[in-house]
Formats: C-alpha cells, sequence, structure tokens
C-alpha cells in the first residue's frame, strides 16, 4: 500500500496534534524529546520507512533543535525534536534504523549533541586531538589568536 | 594464525583521496573495517551561514567536483521552495540536461576508474577519452567543464541556441556506440567477470537496513531513484526506467552504471526535442523570507539531500548537506567482510566514494604547534617555504 501524507497524520496523531505539510511531499512531525523513540518506532513499523536519508542539527539560539529525515515511498517525513541548550541529549535511534550511526557521530562532533546509547560516539569530521569546541553552534567562535 | 591490523591511509598509493581505512586481517581475509573520514573537511556549512544567497550559489557548487551541479540544484530549489515560486519550463528542462550530463560525465569516469582499480587500464583510457565528449559538451553550453554555473535562484543563467542542440544531440550518437562496447566488454570480458562476479557482496536487506542510496542499492535489486521517487526538475514528465540487478556484487554495480549511462542518453534526447519555448529565468528577492526547506536529487552516486533554514535575512541560519558517499560509507564495511585483501580497492570503488564531497568542515591545523591552533593562509606558506628551505630546497 502507498502511504499517503493524509496516512501519515492518520497514524502519527496518536503521538502529536503538530503535523504540518505545506509544500507537496514533505511533512514535518513536532513531537517533545520524550517521544522520539516512539514516534520513529511507528515510522518503522506502521509506515513501513526504511530509509533514513539523514539528520540535521541546528542551534536556534535558544534550543537545539534535532531534524530526523525519513523517506518513504517518495514523501519526506521529518520528525522534528529540540533539547535544551544545559542538557543537550536525545535518545539515539541506531537500534532502530542502523543507518543512523555515522548522522548521530557527526550531530554530536560538530554541535555537541549526545544521542544516548549510542554505541561509537567517536569523533567523525574533525580531528581526533580537537579541542576548539562545537563550530556549528551560534556562540562559537575560532580559537583566539588566528583568523 | 594471529590476526593482522592493517593501516591503509589517509595517504596511500591505492587511495584517490584521503580517508583512512584500518582492516583487521585473518590471512588474506577481511574480517573486520574501521573508516576514518574528515581529512577534507572545509567547513562549507559553516561558512554558508556567513554569507549571501548568490554567493552560496557559487560556494555550493564546489563541495564537489564531480557531481558540482546536483548540489546547486539543490540548494536552488530550496531557497525556491521558500520564496514559492515555480521557475520556468524551459529552465528546468536546461537543469535536467545538465544534470543528465553530469551523470553521464561521472559514470564515464568512474568506469575509467573501476577498470584501472582492476588492473584493466585500457578501459580507463577508453572510456576517459569518451568522457571528453561529455566535458566538450558541457563546456559549449555552460563555459566550463566542472562548476558549470548554470544557475541562478529562479532558473538558468544561460540558454541553449538550435546549434548546440543539434551537437548535444551528435555526441549522444558518439556514446550510445560507445556504451554498447562497453556493456559487451563488461558482461562478457574475462578478467573483468574474475575480478567483480561474486566480489563485494551487498545483500538487499544489509542494503536497506543501513540507509544506503543510488547505485550500489540498485545493483542490490532496490528499485530506489530519486528522480521516479520524488520527481524534481522535469523528471515527472520524461519517459526513463529506474535500473536493477539482483547480482548483489561488484558486477551488478558495473551493470547498473553502464545501463544508466543508456537511459540518460534517452533522457537527453527526450529533452532536446521537447525543448519548450520562454524564459530562462525569473526577478528574485535578495531577501529570503522565514521558512525551511528540504530538496533531495538522485546524484550520479545516489541520493543527495540538503536542508536549508532561512531567516528573513539575505543568509541563511543553517545549511545542511548530506551526500551520498555518506550515507554508502556503514555499507563499505559491510561488503569488505569476507573478501580478499587484494580486492578492498574494488570493492570501495565500487561505491564510487566521493570524499571531497562529503568531508565539508576542516580547519587547518598544524601537529608542532599547540593543540587545537588554527593556521592561517599566509603562516602556511611561510611554514612550507621553511620547511622545504630547512631541508635544501629553493622556495
Amino acid at each position: 500500500m502507498t502511504v499517503t501524507i493524509e496516512r501519515i497524520k492518520e497514524v502519527l496523531q496518536t503521538v502529536t496534534p503538530d503535523i504540518q505539510s505545506k509544500t507537496p511531499r514533505r511533512v514535518f512531525v513536532s513531537i517533545p524529546r520524550a517521544e522520539l523513540t516512539k514516534t520513529v518506532n511507528i515510522i518503522a513499523s506502521e509506515l513501513g520507512a526504511q530509509h533514513l536519508s539523514t539528520i540535521t542539527a541546528l542551534d536556534t539560539g535558544t534550543v537545539f533543535e534535532v531534524l530526523y529525515h525519513f523517506l518513504v515511498d517518495g514523501i519526506v517525513v521529518t520528525v522534528r525534536t529540540s533539547c535544551p541548550k544545559d542538557d543537550p541529549t536525545v535518545d539515539s535511534i541506531v537500534n532502530i534504523f542502523p543507518g543512523a550511526i555515522l548522522y548521530e557521530r557527526e550531530i554530536h562532533d560538530i554541535i555537541g549533541i549526545v544521542p544516548t546509547r549510542h554505541p561509537d560516539l567517536r569523533r567523525l569530521v574533525l580531528p581526533e586531538d580537537w579541542v576548539g569546541g562545537y563550530p556549528l553552534r551560534k556562540d562559537w567562535k575560532p580559537p583566539e589568536g588566528e583568523e | 594464525m594471529a590476526r593482522v591490523k592493517l593501516p591503509i591511509g589517509p595517504q596511500h598509493p591505492a587511495l584517490k583521496e584521503p580517508e583512512n581505512f584500518t582492516i583487521t586481517l585473518d590471512g588474506e581475509r577481511v574480517v573486520d573495517v574501521d573508516i576514518r573520514i574528515g581529512y577534507t573537511h572545509r567547513g562549507i556549512e559553516k561558512l554558508m551561514e556567513s554569507r549571501t544567497y548568490t554567493q552560496n550559489l557559487y560556494l555550493v557548487e564546489r563541495i564537489c567536483g564531480i557531481c558540482s551541479y546536483a548540489h546547486v540544484v539543490n540548494f536552488t530549489q530550496n531557497v525556491e521552495s521558500i520564496l514559492g515560486i515555480q521557475i520556468p519550463k524551459r529552465a528546468e528542462y536546461i537543469r535536467t540536461l545538465v544534470l543528465e550530463l553530469e551523470r553521464l560525465h561521472s559514470h564515464f569516469l568512474w568506469l575509467g576508474v573501476a577498470g584501472h582499480e582492476i588492473g584493466f587500464d585500457t578501459l580507463f583510457m577508453y572510456t576517459w577519452q569518451d568522457r571528453e565528449v561529455v566535458q566538450d559538451l558541457l563546456e559549449l553550453i555552460s563555459g566550463n567543464r566542472v562548476n558549470y554555473a548554470m544557475n541562478a535562484i529562479g532558473g538558468v543563467r544561460r540558454d541553449l541556441s538550435d546549434d548546440q542542440r543539434k551537437k548535444i544531440l551528435e555526441g549522444m550518437d558518439h556514446l550510445e556506440k560507445r556504451t554498447a562496447y562497453y556493456k559487451e566488454v563488461a558482461i562478457n570480458e574475462k578478467t573483468i567477470l574474475a575480478r567483480a562476479e561474486n566480489v563485494g557482496i551487498l545483500k538487499p536487506k544489509i542494503a536497506l537496513k543501513f540507509s544506503a542510496v543510488g547505485p550500489t542499492v540498485r545493483a542490490s535489486g532496490i528499485t530506489m531513484d530519486i528522480r521516479k521517487d520524488d520527481p524534481y526538475a522535469s523528471y515527472a514528465e520524461i519517459p526513463f526506467d529506474v535500473i536493477t540487478t539482483d547480482t548483489c556484487d561488484v558486477l551488478g554495480r558495473i551493470v547498473v552504471r553502464v545501463l544508466e549511462v543508456f537511459e540518460s542518453i534517452k533522457i537527453i534526447r527526450y529533452l532536446m526535442e521537447h525543448l519548450p519555448s520562454g524564459d530562462i529565468v525569473m526577478k528574485v528577492p535578495r531577501k529570503i523570507p522565514v521558512g525551511e526547506s528540504i530538496s533531495h536529487t538522485e546524484a550520479p552516486r545516489g541520493e543527495d539531500i540538503h536542508y536549508l533554514r532561512a531567516n528573513g535575512t539575505e543568509r541563511p541560519n543553517r545549511y545542511k548537506v548530506r551526500t551520498p558517499t555518506m550515507a554508502n560509507l556503514p555499507v563499505i564495511a559491510e561488503m569488505l567482510k569476507g573478501t580478499f585483501l587484494a580486492d578492498v580497492p574494488i570493492v570501495v570503488a565500487a561505491i564510487d566514494p566521493c570524499m571531497g564531497c562529503m568531508d565539508r568542515v576542516l580547519l587547518l591545523k598544524e601537529g608542532s604547534e599547540k593543540q587545537g591552533d588554527l593556521i592561517a593562509w599566509d603562516r602556511l606558506r611561510a611554514y612550507g617555504i621553511k620547511w622545504y628551505a630547512e631541508r635544501g630546497w629553493k622556495a
């Protein structure tokens, strides 16, 4: 059965009323952090999602937003959650989507969001001995004395 | 026999780009693989936040030196989506044309590299000669061989003349003949079969499990192609087939790419015969309203996805890029397990890796200085001159 935007709304309304689709084939689902594992499980089991395109993390200035982009029958379903800056943690979804392993390492590396229960949180793109902080945070400044 | 850990890279004669594989061997068999990336991280996502949309148009193009245009199309589609505009049809056709020419040159390039990795350098020289036909066409259309600078936000910057259309169609006739020959070679040539058949097995279950993309998954029998699944540019109205095979090995990945060349030729002919008339670009404001957008394209290596968060200014608030090589990295490790050490280069090459694309944020730093130091270009240059002078070289 092909998944439609109506079907996505129907399945996910048990988790959140905040489901928006402003442009064709794009759905944004906003959820509290505690509901992440449950929501991703529903997307995998009931919508049959098999492809996690990527994870985006961003600093809004007040909180960190984390967006999980899934591809389901040509529709990009984005699950949006956020975490406070003094507690930058979200549950890891690696046990549901193993493809998340590098994407979670990346957000940990460059913005400092810790995916809890992630099996391997080594650096991904920054050098192993990097001490310059998290470059993609808005308050980040290059280490002093240089351009 | 004791297991041996073999580090390959970041600098190694068998690698074309800097990456590091730590391979655990049991005799000649690979039992485990650990991959390190980041050696060409350039900070593009961060840089984009401090540049205007027009400047970013040209920065995004430099994420990759091969599939540069897939990135530009994603960027312009994202901005246009937030603006809520529909670009002229002729512009969409021209974008689709360049996207497919890019796929052609990328697939010819890859076929040559694959030939080279298995010691079949004649194939490498043949395909790269044919790739020049595509490069000449791209230069004819855009003035450039690699970074075409074809897009504007709201359309394209250059129109197509009737003479150019004629030359493109002639080029397609030549490439079709050549590709028919490569198809014969790929399927029948004994040296290719010996090195590619049943090598680097990727079962569909594993490919899905790790969310792999592009020709890599299509060679494992999975029908995934963004051009069909979520059509962009003018793909919705063009007849073409998604190529898959179910051999799950390196040979399958060769066959998929060779057959995809025929599909691209078919698409380009359709575009040239049905090219609509009209404008090629529309005027857009400099400031982009508050909003967010996701755009993904089927780049030659697979799904390339970009996310844009705009905050009403002339500059993006956040821009995120995930290239196909990043998505295919976890399955490399799976494909390598159980193969022979000698097959490592071809198995890695079979996903058509593009490390430069994947790494985007490096801040250059030297080991002898204080840790975490950044180093400016003029100081780096002075350091280089001194380094060579100490060893008796003249700058």
